[in-house]
């Protein structure tokens, strides 16, 4: 019953993208050069992130100019000078920690708009991201309720105070888990690298692993994204112990099929539409142009995905293909 | 008139050999002093002892005014105005002419370094000191080996301190014209009163450049020439290699005249239009000075240096190795000059080390037949006189003889059609290098063809059939053994005035 | 010979042919590319590479550029990584006063720097292998200390190293232009530096001309890491704050920045105004690309493939001329 509802949703949704889009007809970006500014392109939701907004742009008749970070948030920030430099008419940037801050400012003194994706900025015109503030609550009901309300978790947290998303998306799990006294965080909590998560966090797993012998550990926690629970999950099955849970939040389509997995240990997750939020900042660019007033946050809608079977049909209806 | 040097009953003794034994030299001021003798006739022993590096076990150094017994040091030496050029350039390839000839005693001003100044008296030096136009501002990579010695001798004397300047083989690595260039900047020396000693093995240069010469042999001053003219190159010969052709030598028993390897019109790195050829069951010798294109050559017959023209035939099949593996294929065999280095793998056992060339033939596709080997290895030690005669040594552990003997009993384990031995008996003692000379008899008895390149005459009188002359590049000579002794083939190698055949 | 020697001739002149070309290609592509707005923006975006190749140039000079058997230090970026993370952590963590927290991490860099010394010096380690295993221990020692956390830094100095300007130019540039010109004239002009170049044109040579040659080895690792300390300021101000794992990126361009350099330099070594060049070269290449729009996913391979030409000509002219 649940499925048909989240299926239906997420057709609806398309849908009505669709038709905004249709009604939107007048929309334009003809003659306008518009910066993209990417952290990188290694990672699927990064990737997918950029392609929906350069599609999007060159859809409504601008050109792009594209700049990627190869995941360094530094060679990131020093991107948007090159876009300054070459005085576009606006950017949309992707990303980025606290280094962009004052490249963004730059950016509007210059009289550049700045369009943030999932980094709210008191210098951008409007941050398209999805309901951080459903997915920390979301996560943090699903995982509780996996563990039974009890129980000791671990989680990855090295962005809760260097990006706002990040602190709305972790300190949103932890809110909810003031309401489970019996639900312990590990201490310290542990920090993930940005670049080559995986396999760090592999690592890491492995070393956290031998400090929790088996039954003393309920569940690890991704705080902001889902790179990291790809390497949790390894490290799980490498070390045999099948007593740890997984969550995280992203929803990327190879974090869906490990969910898709027979016995997976990763049981939660929720699901974006990284390429809508692209498409949805090079939108609100247009509507900027044509002199629209813009709200400061556009949300777009995400997809709790809890167990395996729904793991399926998000991966389904997302688009991804078909998993069996 | 008072000498400027007078060294006198200087002795050295390294551990079981006598380097020097109650040696002298003296220089006279103004003069250019030759200083000839054999490899290991204690030339650079001598030389090391003024430079303060060796103390002496006894005698007396005088050095302008003042005599000092075994309290000579390096610095004291410069003090006192001595300069040496050592064989080797050492100089930076991307440094320019001043830069080399100032390295390490640089003019600093008060904005930094006084280049134009370190220009200037560069270039006014090798001008009116050394003879010689040269821009200060060349890269050292961009000169000739001659113009690259003359910088070397200016770092050495741009002080204008020079009293004494010893010149250690400094033509070995020029070719005959560049010679005149060097001969010219000691011209510029000597007549601003500079004295100098001059090593060479080139008895033709010694006598062109010198005013007096001093022969050494087996670590004494044998002879004293006062006056020097072309007239002086026999007995200065006569002088160094001395009479005791000691019975070390097995028999020669030649019968084939197959030829086995053939070089045509061949030319290398360091060597020129080469012809020779080489039969089944006979030992070539090779006889040329460090420089002469010598060792080139064995490297390019083995392939470790391209051929740049000419051919050369081996078993009536060209041949043309390119790379050491195709060589050894193709039936080549080489002991090398420097064992510790290219002959052996000092930290395995000596019974490894014996098959390493026939791996082929002690193991399977996957292991090692270790009892096979294992008595190969020690039937070879047996035949070699291996001491310890025992294969699972080391042979870092060994003797330099007993090394060889290994490298030499890796060849015989595997056999081959051409051996080519490079120095076989460098750092050998007497007893091990009779044992080598009959083990290399064996050789070519067996049906192979030899090549023994060496810088001691006697050993390849002792040793080959016939013997070919290498100088600088080019084939000098190529003589049956029995026509040539010592004297006339240090002649031949140096080229000193008897080369002519009795 | 007359033909190789033409040949050469010409090679000479592929780098700056190359890099002449590009910039026209980029010029006409990009006609913002070389307003003052954006040369200063080059400028200011290689401001830490050009800081750390100084020290990696210093390194090379002295130890010789041989890749292996030389010097070479790529510890140079974790020391200003780590610089930067004491500088971050005491300020932002701690409240501490920027002129003692710079003390920290000048301590700390010059650690870096005498480790490495003492490994290659004393142990007769390859440098090659001693600075990548320190380099190794001092990222994770950085790790540490942010526990791969970002620090934001608002410090007054490093916002002035970001945004201030000193007589019309910004302030990090005229602070890393001074910075090149004081070790160019350490290196180039002074007995010292001359006695560093013969060190590593010649060990042996130098030795024999009475240099002490370990003693300038040694010292050249302290340099370096001077460099990464100074370096580690210039990282701060770029990102306003310490974020982890910047130490790779600054790694690569600082490689290939001082052998670039050695690719212009008429005697084709690595000099210490060629390292400062390569790296505001390195810089130029990749705002120019960006700017003209190239596709991200092609931008490392053109790069890579321009810069392989260069260093791959210059080598070629050299070969076989000692």
């Amino acid at each position: 019953m649940r499925l048909s509802i989240l299926t239906s949703t997420i057709t609806l949704a398309a849908a009505f993208v669709a038709t905004s889009l249709m009604a939107d007809g007048h929309l334009s970006l003809a003659g306008k050069r518009i910066g993209v500014a990417v952290v990188g392109t290694q990672h699927f939701w990064d990737r997918e992130a950029f392609n929906g907004a350069t599609s999007t742009v060159e859809k409504l008749g601008g050109e792009v100019v594209p700049v990627d970070g190869g995941r360094d948030n530094q060679v990131h920030a020093d991107n948007h000078d090159v876009l300054l430099a070459n005085k576009v008419d606006a950017v949309i940037s992707i990303l980025g920690d606290g280094a962009v801050e004052p490249k963004f400012e730059a950016l509007k003194n210059a009289g550049i708009p700045v369009f943030t994706v999932d980094h709210p900025s008191p210098h951008g015109v409007n941050n398209t991201t999805s309901d951080n503030y459903y997915m920390g609550t979301t996560i943090g009901r699903y995982m509780a309720d996996a563990i039974g309300g009890e129980g000791k978790v671990a989680v990855f947290n090295a962005f809760e105070g260097a990006l706002r998303i990040c602190g709305i998306r972790a300190g949103l799990w932890k809110y909810v888990l003031q309401d489970y006294p019996n639900i312990e965080i590990v201490q310290p909590e542990l920090a993930e690298e940005f670049a080559n998560a995986p396999e760090d966090a592999r690592k890491k797993t492995l070393d956290l692993l031998s400090q929790y012998p088996e039954g003393t550990l309920d569940a690890i926690h991704v705080g902001c994204w889902d790179q990291p629970a790809i390497g949790v999950v390894q490290a799980l099955e490498e070390a045999g112990r099948s007593d740890i849970l997984v969550t995280a939040l992203d929803g990327g389509p190879d974090t869906l099929e490990i969910m898709a997995e027979d016995g997976s240990p990763f049981v939660a997750n929720v699901a974006q539409q990284p390429n809508l939020i692209g498409s949805t900042s090079a939108m609100n660019v247009a509507r900027h142009f044509a002199g629209e007033k813009l709200l400061p946050q556009t949300y777009v809608d995400v997809y709790p995905v809890n167990g395996q079977a729904e793991a399926k049909a998000a991966y389904k209806s997302l688009g991804y293909g078909t998993l069996d | 008139m008072t000498p400027i040097l007078d060294m006198a009953g200087i002795s050295v003794t390294f551990p079981g050999v006598k380097a020097l034994d109650k040696a002298m030299l003296t220089v006279l001021p103004g003069e250019v002093h030759g200083l000839v003798g054999e490899n290991g006739a204690g030339k650079s022993t001598l030389i090391k002892v003024l430079a303060g590096v060796y103390a002496p076990d006894e005698g007396v150094v005088s050095l302008g005014d003042e005599k000092h017994i075994s309290t000579l040091t390096p610095n004291l030496v410069h003090t006192a105005g001595v300069r040496f050029i050592h064989q080797e350039l050492h100089l930076v390839p991307h440094f320019t002419v001043a830069e080399s000839v100032f390295m390490g005693q640089e003019i600093s001003g008060r904005f930094g370094l006084d280049k134009s100044t370190m220009n200037a008296r560069t270039e006014d030096f090798l001008r009116e000191t050394l003879n010689a136009d040269i821009s200060p501002r060349t890269l050292i990579r961009d000169l000739g080996t001659a113009e690259r010695k003359l910088v070397q001798i200016s770092r050495a004397l741009i002080d204008g301190r020079a009293t004494l300047v010893v010149f250690d083989e400094p033509t070995a690595p020029l070719a005959s014209d560049e010679v005149d260039r060097l001969f010219a900047a000691i011209g510029g020396l000597k007549s601003k009163g500079i004295a100098m000693i001059y090593v060479s093995h080139y008895l033709r240069e010694i006598t062109h450049i010198s005013d007096r010469v001093t022969v050494l042999r087996n670590g004494k001053a044998v002879k004293v020439f006062n006056e020097v003219s072309d007239q002086i190159t026999d007995p200065m010969i006569s002088a160094m290699v001395g009479r005791e052709i000691a019975e070390m030598f097995p028999k020669k028993e030649n019968t084939s005249n197959k030829k086995l390897f053939e070089a045509r019109e061949l030319s290398g790195m360091g060597f020129s239009q080469v012809n020779f050829d080489v039969a089944a069951g006979e030992v070539l010798g090779i006889a040329g000075l460090v420089g002469s294109g010598r060792e080139e050559l064995i490297d390019t017959i083995y392939g470790l240096l391209p051929v740049t023209s000419g051919s050369m035939t081996l078993k009536a099949e060209a041949y043309n190795p390119k790379r050491p593996a195709k060589a050894v294929k193709a039936g080549v065999a080489l002991v090398p000059r420097d064992r510790r280095h290219d002959g052996l793998v000092l930290d395995q056992p000596v019974i490894d080390n014996i098959n390493l060339a026939s791996l082929e033939e002690v193991s399977t596709v996957l292991m090692e037949k270790r009892g096979v080997a294992k008595n190969r290895a020690e039937a070879m030690a047996n035949q070699l006189d291996l001491r310890p005669r025992n294969v699972t040594m080391i042979p870092r552990l060994l003797s330099g003889g007993n090394q060889q003997k290994v490298v030499l009993g890796r060849w015989l384990a595997k056999g081959g059609d051409l051996f080519i031995l490079d120095e076989p008996t460098v750092g050998v003692d007497v007893g091990a290098k009779v044992e080598i000379y009959a083990l290399i008899r064996e050789l070519a008895a067996q049906g192979s063809a030899v090549i023994v390149s060496s810088g001691d005459p006697l050993e390849l009188l002792g040793l080959s059939d016939r013997i070919m002359v290498l100088q600088r590049g080019f084939l000098a000579a190529s003589h049956d053994a029995k026509d040539v002794n010592v004297d006339s083939l240090v002649a031949l190698t140096t080229g000193g005035s008897s080369g002519a055949i009795e | 010979m007359i033909a190789i020697q033409f040949v050469r001739k010409l090679l000479e002149w592929v780098p700056v042919a190359v890099f002449a070309l590009m910039f026209i290609f980029l010029g006409i592509e990009a006609p913002t590319l070389f307003t003052p707005f954006t040369i200063d923006l080059m400028l200011k975006q290689a401001v830490p590479t050009v800081v750390v190749s100084l020290g990696l140039a210093v390194v090379i000079i002295t130890g010789g550029d041989d890749v292996v058997s030389g010097g070479i230090d790529l510890s140079i970026p974790a020391a200003a990584i780590i610089a930067a993370a004491i500088i971050a952590d005491q300020v932002t963590n701690h409240g501490t006063a920027l002129p003692i927290a710079l003390a920290f991490a000048l301590l700390a860099a010059i650690t870096v720097g005498a480790l490495n010394a003492f490994l290659v010096v004393m142990i007769r380690m390859t440098p090659l292998l001693a600075t990548l295993a320190s380099s190794v221990a001092v990222v994770g020692i950085t790790k540490m200390i942010t526990q791969s956390k970002r620090i934001n830094v608002t410090d007054p100095f490093i916002v002035f190293l970001r945004d201030g300007t000193v007589i019309g130019l910004s302030a990090g540039v005229v602070a890393a232009g001074l910075l090149t010109l004081i070790y160019w004239f350490l290196m180039h002009q002074t007995r010292w530096g001359m006695q560093a170049q013969a060190t590593g044109g010649g060990r042996e040579a130098a030795d024999i001309s009475g240099i002490s040659t370990k003693r300038y080895q040694a010292i050249s690792f302290l340099l370096a890491a001077f460099t990464g300390f100074l370096a580690s300021m210039f990282v701060l101000a770029r990102g306003s704050g310490s974020s982890p794992g910047t130490e790779e990126n600054l790694l690569l361009e600082m490689v290939l920045a001082t052998f670039l350099g050695a690719a212009f330099s008429p005697r084709r070594k690595v000099t210490v105004w060629g390292a400062a060049l390569g790296a505001v070269l390195v810089a130029m290449l990749s705002v120019g690309f960006k700017s003209i729009g190239v596709n991200v996913f092609w931008t490392g391979c053109i790069k890579g493939a321009l810069i392989l030409i260069v260093v791959a000509s210059a080598a070629a002219t050299t070969r076989g001329r000692y």
